[in-house]
């Protein structure tokens, strides 16, 4: 006989345990164990049954895994938090006996806590830490952002903006920018690191209050556990692609608001990671595939297909790439193009462009989509974000001294091929010739072309973007659920379902006229079609031989009696069958079990929810045209 | 003074002489305290300038004496008799307690300031003192002599001792407690005296004695001449008290004034540590602020796994651009709509805007607050692990075979026969499949034929017809209606002539069997056959009284035996036509019983009751299983025509699938009808049964059962014949297949019964 089973010492009882029985076993304040959980990525887990894990009782609380607790019991940090509450005492204690230079000394041997250890457990390969940066990143370009104040410190925010202007850095180095997307919120970036899509959003540039009811101590932690991650990252980063970490800073340049551009990248001279050196050559399917290869192959595959524009444009583009970023970043050797596209093994491995590698094609030529181009922003724009657009999609960008400084050339560089402008467009009535020469050369667009050319991966027509236009929707390029409504595509149902209406009421006109051609009696059709309509119907064969019969006495013959009777009855038949399946399906469901019951339930609920949403939005939109149409009638 | 607490206090107060001065209460009216103590004080000392020479005889009388003055003066009686003063100790007790007080006020003869008369000078005068033995009050004690003895000892005497003369000092009259009540109320000094244990009376205490009391209850020293505040005596300190010569010759210690060796030592050690590097004083800080950067990555990770990530935030879609397409835009409606909901339950945490150029996109107001939220559910929401299913919806949709592959089943109605709109209850068809009896609640019975619905025969009762039933014999044709307490036994019209006389024999035969051993109070009641006629029963059993018709009527297979089921404890008969007989076979069950059934091919007999089958063994009379279909209230039953198989439906729109040999619990539990069941039952000879429900539907079934144990009965549900009405929440009571043939009949509470046909 076994030993006697006891009530919470075994299961669920045992396995978690309530955050004040945690906060209890580690002996710290709540706001301690509220710091360690965000640094240690520790949460409440949700017990299959509450009841069992809280010894019967059903009180709202939430779990933790007992082993979390038990871990975060060990943690040096915990240690650290422990002798840094000692120290407070005896600071205060020094400070009210006015004890100044045991304070001073003190407060020199304050206990700091790393969280190097940290990182690494959380993040044990440097592919987790990538995937995993997203709110990092969005956190320090929010406090990149703040202005400090007494709770933010301006070293804080300082060190956020370096760790963001270091991000961009590395993203325009690499081109491994793939999207962007000019939110109400902010604007969306999406970049692909080490085959990891990174998606960060960045605030418009406003200055940006901290609201009374948001807690900045969690902020501040949170942020104290990102600025660590993203110094390692980046470290890694930027060590992996030959560059000096961290990059250094010209002050002078900062001081006057040149933002990305005070930073410059260096590259590592005496010791280059063997990385990079491997990723030079690929070796894929036995074949050692080199740089060169890839960009031939890339030539191949674009000159392949001259026929569309858009395509001939990238073309072009590649072509020049290579030179273009050879003048973007000076010292680059030809290892770049292919490090930074990390779909490129996937084309190189076949020298013949198929579909498939069409299909993927875009992406990747893309990534230097701004290569031939040289833009000049206006003064409404806001420089960081363009700047950061253009740049790590290979463009060059200049812009006027009131955006700060830096700017490689100024406005009558002759190489100026469009300019981003967003106001409407006015008649400058004393225009020099030499003003009016240049206008007329570039092309001024207005921000959102630069956004949607991205996304399109390929140049779109500047005509749409004109200074001053009614610009086209701004769409969102991360990609929906397939079901989802798109509304680029016309508006395929509706319009179907009518013309289908239309085609049937044409179609059964001509009908009627083929019988009347054929029979050339009218009064001898239409007994017939009857005739026939009775057939169709008739489902048992003493009905049919009515039928016939009345068919026969119409004067039809019995060959085309019988085809048409066939054609009828399937029509009938088809019209029935689905009706007959719904039916079944539904009598079937009786046989579901309940579990099945409520998971089709639950599916078939989530998937009527979306079509609803669609149809409103089709539904919305079609009375919208319709009342564009009717106004453009009236007008 | 005396006089103002005279008119202060009761009039028993007045009764008493004016002259004494009254004992004040030390500390029980605090606000008069100062007063009192005043008077107290006076008292004390000065008592006889109140008193105005009154008292200066007093302290001259002894306190028996005094007693016996006052006695006499009262009484008129000099002679101090032992008796008399039992007798009058009631008025005299309070008064000599007062006397006492009074008295001792001159225990202690003070010597009093006169003037002279004669030089004029104020002179003291002290009482004079009698040469009588105890004239002295100091040396005078307790008259009682005995000395420090257990009083207890004098219990059963009439005295308490004896005095210094020898003569008895006899025990003090005591009252009873109604007595010693009034003393307390009456005598204002009660209060302060105690019980004397040597005279066995109560004294009054001396202002001595309640000084002390008042002392100790204030916490105070006992004694009263005890003063803590003394000033101090300073015998060895103060001017003119120093000490002048040390006290010790030795010369001061060279260490007073020299620095330490050691101490050097200790500081030189230190100096030298510093000096060459060993000790730093000011170790940099810069460089440990500052976060240090190195290739974390490199050396192998653990092979433990890594954390899962959290889950990534929503990427935004077309709405949340700054430039949408149009549709996405909201209307006035749906703004208000968004505005009116709680943040939290909103869809979106934004609404939808256009602007007509980027550099008019304001700051968004929300976004510390959405990363704060993010940040909160990073760390503080629970997460669970879900599984995302990538499945169609309709794969989960069981795979049947086609009902049209499994015809003949009941598709359409083909006849209608109306009861006058009253319900109909109850239905049974012949076992031939000819006709069909339908009793409704006006206690119409009707005979008709299911090929046309023309109705043969009519019968009228007085009562509602509770139920009815086919004998399943064929070479008799009769059947058994179930009205008030009686079960009426019919036969049809146009019987041909062998069968007529059969049923006729069996019913009612000429030579009657024996009655039985032991009588039952079931009464059989029969026409002679050659008096029969099909107008009237030819049979009737008059069961015990109750006031509803039996519920069901059950025929065995064989048509010998007949059970029935009326409402009430012993509610189940079991009644053998051939041998005329009826028994219970239940003394007593537990639980009200719902519908019985007899097993079509062994001795077994199922028993519902509200939530459990049984099933018993009626060769061997007991019980063989209960079943549990988990339904609150059962309604309906019926065995497979194999007899594995058992269907039962409920009032709580289950429907549960018993496999006899399987379980004790239901093979598979069906809830398809909107409400209650009323019935269900299985073809005798198509794999087909049909239930009935108070939606008004009939859902039709397929079910194969197979003979091996390890394939499972498929029930593929086939129609749902609609085209009863539901009439105050009635639907179809009763359903019930044609033998032969895939036919079903149905009876509602619209009044009508409907044949369905394939």
């Amino acid at each position: 006989m076994g030993r006697l089973k006891q009530k919470g010492k075994a299961g669920a009882a045992k396995a978690y345990v309530t955050r004040t029985a945690a906060v209890k076993k580690l002996q710290c304040s709540l706001a301690d164990f509220r710091r360690l959980c965000i640094l240690k990525g520790i949460y409440p887990r949700e017990p299959r049954s509450r009841k069992k894990a809280n010894k019967g009782s059903s009180a709202p609380t939430n779990f933790y895994y007992a082993k979390d607790i038990a871990y975060l019991a060990h943690e040096p940090v915990l240690r650290k938090l422990r002798e840094h509450k000692t120290f407070a005492k005896r600071l205060s204690r020094a400070l009210g006996r006015g004890e100044w230079s045991s304070a001073k000394s003190l407060e020199e041997n304050k206990p700091v806590y790393r969280l190097d250890h940290i990182i690494k457990e959380r993040y044990p390969t440097f592919v987790d830490a990538v995937r995993d940066i997203d709110d990092a990143l969005c956190m320090i370009f929010l406090f990149a952002s703040l202005p400090s104040d007494s709770k933010v410190s301006p070293t804080l925010i300082e060190n956020c903006a370096r760790l963001a202007a270091e991000w961009q850095l590395y993203v325009m180095h690499t081109h491994a920018l793939r999207k962007v997307f000019l939110s109400i919120k902010g604007v969306y970036y999406q970049a692909e690191v080490f085959d990891q899509t990174v998606t960060w959003l960045v605030p418009y540039q406003f200055t940006q209050t901290i609201p009374t009811d948001v807690d900045v101590r969690v902020m501040l932690t949170f942020l104290e556990l990102y600025q660590t991650l993203l110094g390692f990252v980046f470290f890694k980063l930027y060590t992996d692609a030959g560059l000096v970490y961290p990059p250094p800073l010209d002050t002078k340049k900062d001081e006057g608001a040149a933002g990305v551009g005070a930073f410059s990248l260096q590259e590592a001279k005496d010791a280059r990671p063997a990385v990079t050196t491997t990723s030079k050559v690929v070796e894929i399917d036995g074949k050692r595939i080199s740089s060169k290869d890839v960009r031939q192959t890339i030539k191949s595959i674009t000159a392949s297909n001259p026929d569309d524009p858009d395509v001939q444009m990238t073309s072009v583009e590649a072509a020049q790439a290579n030179d273009d970023d050879e003048e973007f970043v000076e010292d680059t050797t030809e290892e770049n193009p292919d490090e930074d596209t990390p779909s490129a093994p996937a084309f190189t491995t076949a020298t013949l462009p198929t579909l498939k590698t069409l299909s993927t094609l875009p992406q990747s030529t893309s990534s230097k989509l701004f290569a031939p181009y040289t833009f000049w922003l206006s003064r409404e724009t806001s420089r960081p974000i363009f700047e950061f657009i253009v740049r790590a999609f290979g463009g060059r960008i200049g812009w006027p001294a009131t955006s700060g400084s830096g700017s490689p050339f100024d406005e009558t560089d002759e190489s100026i091929t469009h300019v981003i402008i967003d106001r409407p467009a006015v008649q400058k009535p004393n225009e020099t010739e030499a003003e009016r020469e240049r206008r007329l050369r570039r092309k001024y667009v207005q921000p959102q072309w630069v956004v949607d050319c991205v996304n399109a991966g390929k140049i779109l027509l500047e005509d749409l973007y004109a200074q001053g236009k009614t610009l086209p929707p701004h769409l969102s390029p991360f990609c929906e659920r397939a079901d989802a409504y798109n509304p680029t595509a016309g508006l395929i149902g509706g319009e179907e379902d009518e013309e289908m209406d239309e085609e049937e009421v044409v179609e059964g006109e001509g009908e009627d006229d083929e019988v009347e051609g054929s029979e050339d009696e009218e009064p001898v059709a239409r007994p017939a079609k009857a005739a026939l309509k009775a057939a169709a119907a008739a489902e048992d064969a003493a009905a049919l031989r009515a039928a016939e019969l009345a068919a026969e006495a119409a004067g039809v013959d019995f060959g085309t009696f019988e085809k048409e009777t066939k054609k009828a009855q399937k029509k009938a038949r088809k019209a029935d069958a689905p009706k007959e399946d719904e039916a079944e399906q539904d009598m079937n469901k009786m046989m579901m079990s309940n579990k099945q019951r409520k998971l089709y339930e639950r599916m078939k609920y989530g998937e009527k929810k979306r079509t609803v949403e669609r149809q409103q939005l089709e539904q919305k939109k079609r009375s919208l045209e319709k009342e564009k149409k009717r106004r453009a009638k009236s007008s | 003074m005396a006089a103002a607490d005279v008119e202060r206090h009761s009039k028993k107060r007045k009764a008493a002489p004016e002259e004494e001065a009254p004992a004040p209460p030390p500390a029980a009216f605090p606000q008069d305290v100062g007063l009192e103590m005043g008077s107290e004080d006076e008292g004390e000392d000065g008592g006889d300038v109140s008193d105005d020479g009154v008292v200066d005889h007093f302290p001259e009388i002894d306190t028996r004496s005094d007693t016996e003055d006052e006695d006499y003066t009262e009484d008129g009686e000099d002679e101090p008799d032992e008796s008399e003063e039992d007798e009058e100790e009631d008025e005299e007790d309070g008064e000599s307690s007062e006397e006492t007080s009074d008295d001792d006020l001159g225990i202690f003869p003070k010597a009093k300031t006169v003037i002279s008369d004669i030089t004029g000078q104020p002179k003291r005068v002290y009482p004079d003192i009698e040469p009588d033995y105890d004239s002295d009050s100091s040396t005078e004690d307790t008259p009682n002599r005995v000395g420090d003895i257990p009083m207890h000892w004098y219990d059963d005497l009439p005295h308490v001792g004896y005095d210094i003369n020898g003569k008895k000092v006899l025990r003090p009259a005591r009252g009873d407690e109604l007595d010693k009540f009034l003393k307390t109320v009456e005598d204002p000094e009660a209060w302060t005296s105690a019980f004397d244990k040597n005279l066995q009376m109560d004294k009054p205490l001396s202002p001595e004695e309640l000084d002390i009391i008042r002392r100790l209850q204030q916490g105070e020293n006992p004694d009263a001449s005890y003063d803590p505040y003394e000033p101090t005596v300073e015998w060895f300190t103060g001017k003119g008290k120093e000490e002048i010569m040390p006290l010790s010759a030795a010369p001061e210690p060279k260490r007073r004034w020299i620095p330490s060796k050691w101490e050097k030592q200790k500081v030189m050690k230190i100096v030298r540590a510093i000096r060459q590097g060993r000790i730093l004083p000011n170790k940099p800080k810069t460089a440990s602020t500052q976060p240090q950067f190195y290739p974390i990555w490199n050396d192998e990770p653990s092979s433990a796994p890594a954390p899962l990530p959290a889950p990534k935030p929503r990427l935004p879609g077309h709405a949340e651009s700054y430039n949408p397409p149009e549709e996405y835009l909201p209307t006035q409606e749906e703004r208000e709509k968004w505005e009116a909901t709680e943040p939290e339950d909103r869809e979106r945490d934004f609404l939808p805007q256009k602007y007509a150029a980027l550099r008019l996109v304001p700051a968004y107001d929300q976004f510390i607050k959405e990363r704060f939220n993010r940040q909160l559910d990073l760390y503080l929401a629970p997460r669970v692990h879900r599984v995302k299913l990538q499945i169609d919806p309709e794969s989960l949709i069981p795979k049947l075979p086609s009902p049209s592959s499994l015809k003949p089943f009941p598709v359409y109605k083909s006849l209608q026969v109306a009861h006058e709109g009253r319900r109909v209850r109850t239905v049974s068809v012949s076992p031939d499949g000819g006709w069909v009896v339908t009793g409704d609640e006006g206690g119409v019975l009707r005979l008709w034929e299911v090929m046309v619905g023309k109705e043969v025969k009519r019968w009228t009762f007085k009562s509602k017809i509770g139920a009815v039933e086919w004998c399943p014999r064929t070479d008799v044709s009769f059947f058994a209606v179930a009205i008030e307490d009686r079960i009426h036994f019919l036969f049809p019209p146009n019987l041909p002539a062998a069968i007529l006389a059969a049923t006729q024999h069996a019913l009612s035969p000429a030579n009657l069997p024996p009655p039985p051993a032991v009588p039952s109070p079931v009464k059989w009641v029969s026409v002679p056959a050659a008096q029969s006629s099909t107008d009237a029963p030819i049979l009737s059993l008059h069961l015990p009284s109750s006031p509803e018709p039996p519920k069901q009527l059950v025929w065995h297979r064989k048509g010998d035996y007949l059970a029935s089921v009326s409402e009430g404890q012993a509610g189940v008969w079991m009644h053998q036509v051939s041998r005329r007989h009826s028994q219970a076979p239940f003394k007593k069950i537990k639980g009200a019983v719902q519908l019985v059934l007899f097993h079509p091919s062994k001795p077994h007999f199922f028993v519902a009751t509200q939530r459990y089958v049984r099933m018993y063994n009626l060769a061997e009379q007991k019980l063989l299983k209960t079943l549990t279909p988990g339904i609150r209230w059962i309604s309906s039953m019926d065995v497979h025509p194999s007899g594995d198989h058992l269907i039962v439906g409920g009032y709580d729109r289950k429907l549960c699938w018993f496999d006899l040999e399987l379980s004790d619990k239901p093979y598979k539990i069906l809830r398809y009808h909107s409400r209650a069941l009323r019935s269900v039952h299985f073809h005798p000879t198509y794999p087909l049964f049909a239930s009935s429900s108070d939606d008004g539907s009939i859902q039709v079934f397929h079910a194969r059962v197979y003979n091996d144990l390890m394939t499972n009965p498929l029930i593929v549900p086939l129609k749902i014949l609609r085209g009863h009405e539901v009439k105050e929440g009635l639907g179809v009571f009763a359903v019930r297949w044609v033998p032969r043939q895939p036919w079903l009949v149905s009876a509602g509470a619209d009044g009508q019964v409907s044949v369905w046909c394939s």
